[in-house]
């Protein structure tokens, strides 16, 4: 059997798989999209209460644990929970803005952590564009410094990048940037509302022709065989499509949880199926009511889906996203209809490229 | 050196934005020149420390519209780094730029933000008690400064006392002798508002001075006070002889600017304290401005009550 | 690394993570970047490569499992060990720590 159907297996039998936990809402960066709901309140998560959750996430086989935020190093116990997460088997992700990952802590990280992948944010190929999102004047020179001091320590380092229309500009430049590295770029064509629905981080929405550029470039480097960027999204990790009566492992394979012990099914669906002060995450994952209609939802997501027939997979639909923008899962949003549309487009055009040296 | 090392274990984890995890769910007002000012994000025992502060301060419940926004945030023990304090001089680590100030003090990470308004943000690792009232007000002083200047006002760190309904505003450096000469009207029957911290606004009357209840050596700071006329500014110095020297506008203004804590050394904000400085001494006279040369052993008094106390009319 | 016997103690790699997914065990080698399937068998011995039980033992409790001849077991699990420890999926674990000679 190969990985994908133990994926199918997982979504299939609501075997929880992989598990995002946002640390703390704390960040050193003030990034103009970010989606944290800030004012969300309520009691954090105690660091014993981690170690618990994490003990029985590793009974329940959980293998993907990703570390997040805010800024997952400003929780104060970082270390202690990457190093327990460690001990306990788990892959760990670290998805951090970077800007604290140097000396003394990106070697501390290394050592204690030993993280599969740190994923770091980049929000610009220039100064100008990166420090112009991220709000903080001289980050984008700290982060280039940093990434070099990480590869040097032999940290797995990944670079996520949102489009936006600041940066669009400058999607050849982080590739070249990433290349230079010898760094994988993923590259996530959606900006999306913050989690408690704020539409403003919409208004940088890439362009309609910064997305098509975005969907030739790729395909251009998949035609080159110049390293694979990919373009996915906030939740898609460890969850690779397959197959399947549901459109997604959303509360079926997955779930996230905030600072304060909300679960949700994904880290872009906001729709609170329990909380960890309340219940164990044994007790969530077989008893919630919440949990059930989701896994119901997920699969009337994929008759949505399915019904757009071959455009279908270009729409990239996302029921968290869909509830966001709209209050409802299953209702296909705009964004979606504009990338499919664009990134047909753009098929269409490879599609006569490829063709034409055939064609006498 | 970085900033905030002095004070924080890790700088490069410096919050950039105004989120994290609150404390609580409790909130006070407090009444202040500048404000209300309202704190939420506390916990109970933060609350009860605020209120053993500046209870006379605090407004009643669901009064506070229209006040300055602060939230209070949790950090961890292991964040702050211990200090020796024995002699030495605490200073907060400050860091201006033109949309925010950062601040590093003792056990407190701190920010205001103007997203346009002014709010702030304080992190601490205490949860309470006589400790956290003094983190609180250090960082409450610094937002009172911003609060002042951008309506116009001023946080004077000086002396000031009250007779007859006027005020005197004392002012030098450290050691020119504020309390000394605080002590001195208090003798001779004068009320003292702060003889640390005060609030310099200008009225359609004239220049007022108004008590901040921060902590000094003297002053009942547990009694709120109105807004008083400024009769003069004094710039202190310790001298053989009592005399009174009058000073020209330009040296007043010198004078305000040297006292204007925190703000004084932004330089973003530069032009906005200058213009204050002008509206609060718009002209020569208007308030007085004198350099007052005082004995310790003798009694300045009579001759500030005849020349500054009588001599100008109070405004009104 | 040395011929293994049924006095081995072994352990997993420090980069290895796995988990049991049903009769199988879902292996991710850190460094490598490598995610393998492997079959019941690969999942019961990296379970048991704990790194303080000797092969005998795991012998012990596989014989209780599968009624299986010990001998002929015993040289499936070196043999199945061995290429494991091949791979770089499995490592000897370090001497036990020194207690009993201190008299602790």
């Amino acid at each position: 059997m190969g990985f994908e159907q133990v994926l199918q297996k997982t979504w299939r039998d609501n075997l929880l798989f992989s598990v995002l936990v946002e640390l703390t809402y704390r960040c050193n960066l003030d990034c103009f999209f970010c989606y944290n709901d800030l004012g969300l309140r309520g009691e954090p998560l105690r660091t014993d209460q981690y170690l618990d959750f994490f003990a029985e996430l590793s009974d329940l086989q959980v293998l993907n644990l990703t570390l997040s935020g805010g800024e997952p190093l400003a929780h104060p116990d970082f270390l202690k929970l990457g190093a327990c997460a460690r001990e306990l088997g788990f892959v760990v992700r670290v998805k951090s803005n970077g800007h604290a990952l140097r000396g003394e802590m990106a070697r501390r990280v290394r050592d204690e952590v030993d993280p599969f992948l740190i994923e770091v944010s980049l929000h610009g190929a220039t100064a100008a564009t990166h420090d112009r999102q991220t709000r903080v004047p001289g980050s984008f020179d700290r982060l280039l410094a940093n990434l070099r001091e990480m590869l040097g320590l032999g940290l797995r380092v990944k670079l996520n990048s949102t489009m936006t229309r600041w940066n669009e500009g400058e999607i050849e430049g982080m590739m070249a940037l990433a290349d230079g590295l010898g760094l994988p770029l993923q590259l996530d064509p959606e900006v999306t509302p913050r989690d408690d629905g704020d539409a403003e981080p919409l208004s940088i929405a890439p362009s309609r022709e910064g997305l098509g550029r975005l969907f030739a470039l790729q395909a251009e480097r998949a035609g080159s065989g110049a390293a694979a960027v990919s373009v996915a999204r906030e939740g898609d990790e460890g969850i690779v499509p397959v197959p399947l009566a549901k459109h997604c492992g959303a509360g079926s394979a997955g779930i996230a949880v905030d600072p304060y012990g909300n679960v949700y099914p994904c880290v872009q669906w906001r729709r609170p199926v329990g909380n960890l002060h309340r219940q164990s995450i044994r007790e969530i994952w077989s008893a919630s009511a919440g949990l059930r209609e989701v896994r119901e939802l997920t699969a009337r997501a994929k008759e949505v889906v399915d019904a757009h027939g071959a455009a279908g997979p270009l729409l990239n639909f996302c029921p968290g996203l869909a509830a966001t923008h709209t209050g409802d899962p299953l209702s296909v949003y705009p964004d979606a209809l504009r990338r499919a549309e664009v990134l047909g487009e753009v098929l269409e055009q490879e599609k006569k490229r490829v063709l034409l040296p055939v064609v006498p | 050196m970085t900033f905030g090392a002095a004070f924080l274990v890790h700088p490069d984890l410096f919050p950039a934005r105004r989120g994290g995890e609150t404390w609580g769910a409790q909130a006070v007002t407090i009444n202040l020149p500048g404000g209300p000012y309202r704190f939420a994000g506390l916990a109970p025992a933060q609350v009860e420390a605020v209120r053993a502060r500046f209870g006379a301060y605090i407004k009643g419940m669901g009064d506070a519209g229209a006040a300055v926004e602060s939230l209070v945030f949790r950090m961890a023990e292991e964040e702050v780094r211990e200090i020796d304090t024995r002699g030495w001089e605490y200073g907060l680590d400050l860091d201006a730029a033109p949309g925010a100030v950062r601040l590093a003090g003792m056990r407190l990470a701190g920010r205001l933000d103007w997203r346009p308004g002014l709010a702030g943000s304080l992190w601490t690792p205490d949860g309470g008690s006589e400790s956290f009232a003094g983190i609180f007000e250090n960082f409450f002083r610094v937002l009172t400064a911003y609060r002042l200047l951008e309506q116009g006002g001023l946080l004077v760190h000086g002396a000031a006392v009250a007779a007859g309904g006027r005020s005197l505003l004392a002012l030098g450096r450290s050691g020119a002798g504020k309390t000394t000469f605080a002590r001195l009207a208090l003798a001779r029957g004068a009320e003292v508002l702060s003889d640390d911290l005060n609030a310099l606004r200008r009225t359609g009357g004239g220049t007022v001075v108004e008590k901040l209840p921060f902590t000094g050596d003297l002053g009942d700071s547990a009694s709120p006070a109105g807004p008083l006329p400024l009769a003069a500014l004094l710039r202190l110095e310790k001298s053989p002889h009592d005399e009174l020297v009058p000073l020209g506008r330009a040296e007043g203004v010198g004078l305000l600017l040297a006292c204007s804590p925190y703000v004084n050394v932004d330089p973003h904000r530069r032009e906005a304290l200058l213009a204050n400085l002008a509206a609060l001494l718009p002209a020569a006279g208007d308030p007085p401005a004198w350099a007052l040369r005082f004995t310790l052993g003798g009694d300045c008094w009579p001759i500030l009550e005849r020349q500054c106390l009588r001599s100008t009319p109070a405004a009104s | 690394m040395p011929a293994l016997d049924s006095g081995s103690i072994l352990r997993p790699a420090r980069d290895l993570r796995f988990r049991r997914i049903d009769d199988e065990a879902v292996v991710v080698r850190q460094r490598a970047g490598e995610v393998l399937v492997m079959n019941e068998t690969a999942a019961r011995l990296l379970e048991l490569a704990d790194g303080r039980t000797s092969v005998a033992e795991w012998v012990e409790v596989l014989a209780a499992e599968y009624e299986i001849d010990r001998q002929a077991l015993e040289q499936d699990i070196l043999a199945f060990a061995a290429d494991l420890a091949a791979e770089g999926m499995l490592e000897l674990a370090p001497p036990p720590e020194e207690e009993e000679s201190r008299g602790v």
